[in-house]
């Protein structure tokens, strides 16, 4: 099985080549005469989809001499039913795929929704721009009709068990340092392609997605009474990229393709539409348990710093077996490109550095390549703010609006940790019993079987 | 004089940001995501790209604008210091378009709250039935008249291409190029 590597495209009956996505691409992965059509270098490309958030070139109603829209429609995996205007700069989408698969009775329907999503998803149905709708979105994905609407937020809180432990182990016991975090796939494929020597530094931890890809296949057909096979799973993600790391062909633990589509975020609020949902009229449901369960620490991934704090939260407490005395890691939010911090950990002064934004990591690299950086552990995020700004989230169509459009996704996401009951990975019931049941410990046998993954070296 | 936005060809890198920003601001629901803009998608201005110059060209609220001169039922006034279209006049014959020398109007279909708007009267024959007929209007840049910080398509360009002329700063540049062309006649003389 081979990864398709062209995701993000440029139409080239529409784009207008102003070039505007060239200055935001964080890899200089688009090409192209100032005034002509560009053209994507997916060997440099991360799929991040900036370029596809920041495309203003559209096809109006009713152009002329270009291919129809329903053709485009068809070429870019998009439903036919879609009424939003063609950009130049698209991914191809997959919605056609899952509207088939929920229509298929021989399948079980499992569907996961990254964190990120719950505070966008509203703004496709005319909603203020952050609205934060967790239960809206679980009862529309009822509503389409999967069998079960689990979350990303508890392999969010998995991966903080597998993460933090690492983290732990990696210092007590003298492993490659700084650990980067590994759950940002455009991330990775960035480290694998332009600094491949410094692969072992990646956290060996699959991203959320993909733990929740082979927990579903595994722990999941089992609670269900399921045959493996039959488990047809969609992921819901603010990211583009997302939908080349499920295709990573190493990324069948399950004996089985762990997660079968990704969804963006837009693309599910136009399946939402097809299917005659009144989003903003549904009453409110809860995601279903075990494998929907999860606390604050989890869905705070959605912003940039959020994996820091949540794995600060539980490292604390393993560290230390004392409570934390703030669960609010403050000094770990921000979003300013690159933020260093130190943390009393006990004994332990941990050192720690949180980057939003790929463009600026590059620095940062250069030091660890030098032998110059001291610090412990590091966070990455390719897109401006996080996931709650990924290149799958509703488009913001004014420049103007885009920072108000962060500010209130990152907002809703830290107003969501605070009002949840749990607020720690490590005190989630159902990751406890999945422990308990089914995976044994953190980075034991099992968890390193199917939790853990392996990276490649990409440069030519 | 009435006041008009036009922009430098120069400057322009044809990124129709300006398109988007004019429809966003004619728009009555908060539509700021692509995938609610299914309603109403009719930008007032039009960036044109050829092989050697982009520019969006839009309405230059004429002083004798040909368009509301041939407008048979008056749907077109001079307003404050523009040229205005009134909708629920608007009959939609088209002769306005025909006239612009600029190319400025289009027809399209008139939306209230988010819905197309259908006539009451004529409706439409197809095969043994009638269905119903949009109500269709001429549509142009109307300046943000109603925008209280002026012309959306100013704010957002990335590149600083549009300038809004208005009197008193078509006066200063009309007296500053007098001025040069004074500075110029004195150099011919002294030559003499």
């Amino acid at each position: 099985m081979s990864v398709d590597l062209g995701i993000i495209k440029i139409d080239q009956e529409l784009c207008t080549g102003c070039r505007r996505c060239a200055e935001i691409c964080p890899v200089n992965a688009i090409e192209g005469n100032q005034g002509e059509p560009q053209t994507i270098n997916v060997e440099r490309c991360v799929v991040c989809g900036q370029c596809v958030q920041k495309c203003s070139a559209y096809a109006a109603a009713f152009e002329e001499g270009i291919t129809s829209r329903d053709v485009k429609l068809v070429e870019r995996g998009m439903l036919t039913s879609v009424k939003e205007p063609l950009f130049a700069a698209y991914n191809v989408g997959h919605a056609k795929v899952v509207k088939d698969g929920l229509a298929n009775p021989t399948l079980f329907k499992v569907v996961q929704s990254a964190p990120a999503v719950r505070v966008a998803i509203a703004e496709e149905f005319g909603l203020p721009l952050g609205s934060l709708t967790p239960g809206k979105m679980a009862a529309a994905l009822h509503s389409l009709g999967f069998d079960k609407v689990y979350d990303t937020n508890f392999t969010a809180d998995l991966t903080i068990m597998e993460e933090g432990s690492e983290l732990i182990e990696r210092v007590t016991k003298g492993g490659t340092l700084p650990m980067f975090t590994s759950c940002c796939p455009a991330w990775v494929k960035f480290v694998e392609q332009a600094y491949p020597e410094l692969i072992p530094h990646l956290s060996s931890c699959k991203s959320p997605q993909q733990m929740a890809g082979v927990v579903f296949k595994t722990y999941g057909a089992k609670i269900n009474n399921i045959e493996p096979a039959r488990v047809f799973s969609v992921s819901i993600m603010p990211c583009t990229c997302k939908k080349f790391e499920c295709d990573r062909p190493e990324m069948n633990d399950s004996g089985f393709k762990d997660v079968d589509v990704v969804l963006t975020t837009r693309e599910l609020a136009n399946l939402i539409k097809d299917a005659g949902i009144d989003f903003n009229s549904l009453p409110e449901r809860e995601f279903d348990a075990p494998l929907g369960t999860y606390s604050g620490a989890g869905t705070i991934f959605g912003a940039t710093g959020g994996v820091m704090e949540a794995a600060l939260r539980t490292a604390y407490e393993l560290i230390t077996k004392q409570p934390i005395p703030d669960v609010d890691v403050k000094i770990a939010r921000g979003g300013e490109g690159v933020r260093r911090t130190t943390v009393q950990v006990g004994d332990l002064e941990l050192k720690v550095v949180i980057v939003s934004g790929l463009k600026h990591v590059v620095p940062v690299l250069e030091e660890i390549k030098a032998g110059k950086a001291d610090f412990h552990f590091m966070e990455v995020m390719t897109c401006p703010v996080g996931c709650v700004s990924g290149g799958g989230q509703p488009k913001v169509l004014l420049e103007t609006e885009k920072e108000t459009a962060h500010q209130n996704r990152t907002a809703a996401t830290y107003e969501h940790d605070a009002k949840l009951a749990l607020r720690k990975s490590h005190e989630n019931p159902d990751i406890k019993k999945i422990y308990d049941e089914f995976l044994g410990e953190p980075l034991g046998h099992e968890s390193h079987h199917l939790l853990h993954t392996k990276y490649t070296a990409r440069k030519g | 004089m009435n006041c008009f936005v036009v922009a430098n060809p120069d400057k322009c890198i044809g990124c129709r940001t300006c398109e988007i920003a004019c429809v966003v601001a004619h728009s009555d629901k908060s539509l700021f995501t692509a995938g609610t803009a299914e309603v109403e998608f009719n930008p007032r201005l039009k960036v044109i790209k050829t092989a050697t110059v982009s520019a969006p060209i839009q309405c230059r609220h004429c002083e004798n604008a040909p368009c509301a001169n041939v407008c048979p039922v008056g749907a077109i006034t001079n307003k404050g210091n523009s040229i205005q279209v009134d909708p629920a006049a608007c009959v939609g014959c088209k002769t306005c378009m025909l006239a612009c020398p600029f190319g400025a109007i289009d027809l399209v279909s008139e939306y209230y709250e988010g819905e197309k708007c259908l006539q009451e009267g004529l409706k439409i024959s197809q095969g043994a039935g009638l269905c119903a007929k949009d109500r269709i209007i001429a549509n142009k840049c109307d300046l943000c008249v109603d925008r209280p910080g002026g012309p959306a398509c100013i704010e957002v360009c990335p590149t600083a291409a549009f300038q809004l002329v208005k009197n008193d700063n078509m006066a200063n540049s009309i007296q500053a190029k007098r001025k040069q062309s004074v500075t110029e006649l004195s150099i011919l003389r002294n030559r003499r």
